[in-house]
């Protein structure tokens, strides 16, 4: 339904920030929050494959010395902490934060402010890994720090500490955004759309965010209890105390198997969403789709032991953990089966989001593959720690999240920006990163067959290992220059693309209502759900009224039928987020250096929560409670 | 107005950087402490002094060479290292002399090699800015460790 330009206008009054910078700091907008996400994630990506590259260089060479050991350990180490904790995780929010509440046909998400703290933290995070890395205090211990390696005999000074607090920032923010999505889908569908009429993106990322809900507390609790350990001496890691190191392992891994979950969960929900519109059909077995995405929700939090093989445990642990590993592989085959008979029986159109699809398909099986055998526990034995395991895990990272989150950029870019990307940079894009990675990383498989360990900054000469190295820092270099093409692409479409209109893939589901970009109000009336794919059964949107325009508004609905229950107050721009964020990062930096931190800093903490929170009276027009927004 | 304080916030970012610049370096190389320091002054003690890597090898080494069985915590008198209060004198090259030489027949001037005794003396130093349950924390995660005499096998 086209609104009029009065509608449009009131609604542009109601729901616009304030200009300049104060509107920068305050918006609660969920579209500007995700852009910030997801530029300052790409950003990262950049740095950290830059890190990479160099390492890669490093190791082109036998008893190359350009690095040496110590140099080498910062640079994995801040990559892959980068490439988990600031890059994938966040990126995949992001997107959520951006396109849940346009698939639902909302104004806003369901805690607006929560949104906006959730990035101001998550950017805090950032800046404490890599102001610190410039002041040349980089975390040095790898992407995970075990102790009693990081532990405070071993780990002097605040490298560690500050690859733990990194976490604590990533985590907390981490935390905020995902009860935010699973709170907006779970009460703010669109009226009809039941639990059984919602896309398969939605179920993702409810799912990926509930995990995400479950996991995290472990990990805070694990990096806290290191820090309590370094800061305040306390026993959890000390064996000789009656501490047990075995201890930070579990419940490391109790989140760290989980989140390579929670990243690729939130893909699959990205594949399923363009193969459906470029296959021009339903998804073949939608219900199979759901149901798979359910189960390794389930199963991710029953494997995490598969990290830990090589530790010691009782035999019947590492067995009934190999067979639950392999069990995964199960849900995960039948969504890829699912995809390729979509593909296969519907009317295919190769369009770089498409392109994208095809690349994770046979990248991520292959990383799939190699995770079968990881997961066996006498053949673990002798490929943990070794190139193998590089390799395993950057086809399932890059392959199984990096190429289906390039895909979901293309399809989602002429929504965001109201431009088409150009096709033919984009197919370039594709064919340099899918190529240079498969050709930069399928010989690390063999160098770790042939014995060279991971986290080496150099090996000797006359171990027939230089030859293949080449190539891997050969197919690097070119992914990395694809990269380069890939944000070039999307610089210049922002300015010289062809307009997009509202729906320029013919997509069935509601993102693509509205016009392009998207207005800070989304759509002008709530739309009303009778199918999966709702653009393609009617011919036109049905939609309702009722919301309010000339305030802040938004409908609530029951958690199963998405019936409407009631009309919901949605929270205007607002400073609190920042300072609550400062607030909470001088805290958390604080405590690096004394415990005190805690009990001092708890105190702006509290005063920005009441800032933030303060009441206000319905009918007040004076006094402290009278209403302002 | 605005340029100073550009200037302001430019030089505090300078002297965070020179300042955590070198304490947390953790250079594994050709060392530069092969001789003894000359002097109180000596431009290699900074190397080792403000450094938190060389203060937790030398705390490691404290450990290996048997000091604790003397130094123990609660010591008192000049056996107490953790007081502030040094008997010969507090400089670099006054503490690595009484390492190396006020030692009798244990000798370390002759056992331990140089670069050791520059790590020693810099935890020495540092001790008394350790509290007591913070030396004791250190201490457990070093029972692995070959401790002198008194080492009763790793950890189990
Ligand atoms: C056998 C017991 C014993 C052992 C083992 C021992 N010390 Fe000592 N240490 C002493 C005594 C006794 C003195 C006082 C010597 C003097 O005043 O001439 C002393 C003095 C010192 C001093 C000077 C203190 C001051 O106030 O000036 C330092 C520093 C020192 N020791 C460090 C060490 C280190 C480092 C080790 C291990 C490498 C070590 N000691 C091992 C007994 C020991
Ligand atoms: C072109 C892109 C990339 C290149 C060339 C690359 C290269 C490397 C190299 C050389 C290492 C060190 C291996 C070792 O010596 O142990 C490494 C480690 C790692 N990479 Fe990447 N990488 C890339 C992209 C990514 C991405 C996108 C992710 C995650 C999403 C990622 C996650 C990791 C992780 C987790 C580690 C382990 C760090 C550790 O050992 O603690 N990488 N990568
Ligand atoms: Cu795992």
């Amino acid at each position: 339904m086209i609104p009029d330009l009065d509608r449009r206008d009131r609604l542009s009054l109601t729901w616009r920030d304030p200009p300049g910078w104060w509107g920068f700091l305050t918006t609660v907008d969920h579209k500007r929050i995700a852009a910030r996400y997801i530029v300052t994630a790409l950003l990262l990506l950049f740095l950290a494959g830059l890190l990479a590259l160099d390492m890669r260089w490093q190791l082109s060479w036998a008893e190359n010395d350009r690095m040496g050991p110590q140099l080498y350990n910062e640079s994995f180490s801040l990559h892959g902490s980068t490439m988990l904790f600031l890059v994938s995780v966040p990126a995949m929010e992001a997107m959520a934060l951006w396109l849940v509440p346009l698939m639902l046909g909302q104004r806003n998400m369901a805690f607006p402010r929560l949104g906006a703290f959730s990035y101001w933290l998550y950017l805090g995070g950032v800046l404490t890994l890599w102001v610190a890395h410039a002041l040349d205090v980089t975390p040095d211990l790898g992407w995970f720090e075990y102790p009693p390696l990081s532990g405070p005999n071993y780990a002097p000074g605040h490298r560690a500490d500050i690859w733990a607090q990194m976490i604590t920032f990533t985590e907390v923010a981490a935390l905020c955004a995902s009860v935010n999505v699973a709170a907006t889908i779970l009460k703010m569908r669109p009226p009809g759309m039941t639990l059984a009429r919602m896309p398969v993106f939605l179920w993702a990322m409810l799912v990926a965010s509930l995990m995400t809900i479950l996991s995290m507390p472990a990990i805070m609790l694990v990096t806290s209890m290191l820090i309590a350990d370094r800061l305040v001496s306390t026993h959890f890691f000390a064996p000789a105390a009656n501490g047990d190191v075995l201890l930070f392992q579990h419940l490391f891994w109790f989140f760290g198997h989980p989140e390579v979950y929670i990243i690729f969960i939130p893909a699959t929900g990205f594949v399923s969403s363009i193969v459906e519109t470029f296959a021009r059909r339903r998804l073949f077995g939608h219900h199979v789709l759901v149901l798979a995405i359910l189960a390794i929700g389930c199963l991710a939090f029953g494997l995490w032991v598969h990290h830990m093989f090589a530790v010691g445990l009782p035999r019947l642990g590492n067995d009934f953990y190999t067979a639950a590993s392999m069990a995964i592989a199960v849900p995960a085959g039948l969504q890829i089966f699912c995809w390729i008979a979509t593909m296969a029986t519907g009317r295919t159109w190769l369009a770089t989001p498409m392109l994208w699809v095809l690349g994770f398909v046979a990248t991520f099986v292959l990383g799939g593959l190699s995770g079968v055998m990881t997961a066996s526990a006498a053949l673990d034995l002798q490929l943990t720690d070794s190139y193998f395991v590089v390799a395993h895990f950057h086809y399932v990272l890059v392959g199984g999240a990096m190429f289906p989150l390039f895909g979901a950029f293309c399809y989602w870019y002429p929504k965001a920006t109201g431009r088409m990307m150009s096709e033919r940079w984009g197919r370039v894009a594709f064919a340099l990163i899918v190529g240079g990675f498969n050709l930069g990383f399928a010989p690390m498989h063999l160098l770790g067959l042939m014995g060279m360990p991971r986290r080496v900054y150099t090996y000797p000469a006359g171990m027939g290992w230089e030859g293949l190295n080449q190539i891997a820092t050969l197919g690097s270099a070119i992914a990395v220059a694809g990269g380069l093409v890939f944000v070039a692409n999307a610089l210049l479409s922002y300015w010289r693309g062809a307009p997009a209109g509202a729906d320029p893939w013919g997509a069935s589901t509601l993102e693509w209502a509205g016009e392009s970009p998207s207005p800070p109000w989304n759509l002008a009336y709530t739309p009303v759900v009778d199918s999966l794919t709702p653009l393609w059964d009617s011919p036109v949107l049905r939609v309702m009224d009722g919301v309010a325009i000339e305030r802040r508004e938004v409908i609530v609905t029951s958690v199963v039928d998405a019936a409407p229950l009631y009309r919901q107050k949605s929270a205007a721009p607002s400073i609190w987020p920042v300072v609550a964020a400062l607030a909470v990062t001088a805290m958390f930096l604080g405590s690096i250096f004394t415990p005190w931190a805690i009990a001092a800093g708890a105190l702006p903490i509290a005063a920005a929560l009441t800032g933030w929170f303060w009441p206000q009276r319905g009918r007040a027009t004076t006094g402290p409670l009278r209403v302002r927004s | 107005m605005a340029i100073g304080r550009g200037g302001a916030t430019t030089a505090v970012l300078a002297a965070l950087l020179l300042a955590a610049c070198g304490r947390e370096a953790r250079d594994i190389g050709p060392s530069l402490g092969e001789t003894p320091p000359r002097g109180g002054s000596d431009p290699r003690i900074p190397y080792y002094q403000d450094n938190v890597y060389q203060v937790a090898q030398g705390g490691r080494y404290f450990g290996w060479y048997g000091c604790v069985a003397c130094h123990v915590e609660g010591a008192v008198g000049v056996r107490d290292l953790g007081d502030g209060r040094w008997q010969h004198g507090g400089g670099f090259d006054q503490v690595y002399a009484a390492i190396a030489r006020r030692h009798g027949a244990l000798n370390y001037a002759a056992r331990i090699p140089a670069e050791p005794l520059w790590q020693l003396t810099a935890y020495v130093r540092d001790l008394p800015q350790h509290t007591p349950e913070k030396r004791r924390r250190l201490a457990i995660d070093q029972v692995g460790e070959p401790h002198g005499r008194s080492w009763s096998g790793p950890v189990r």
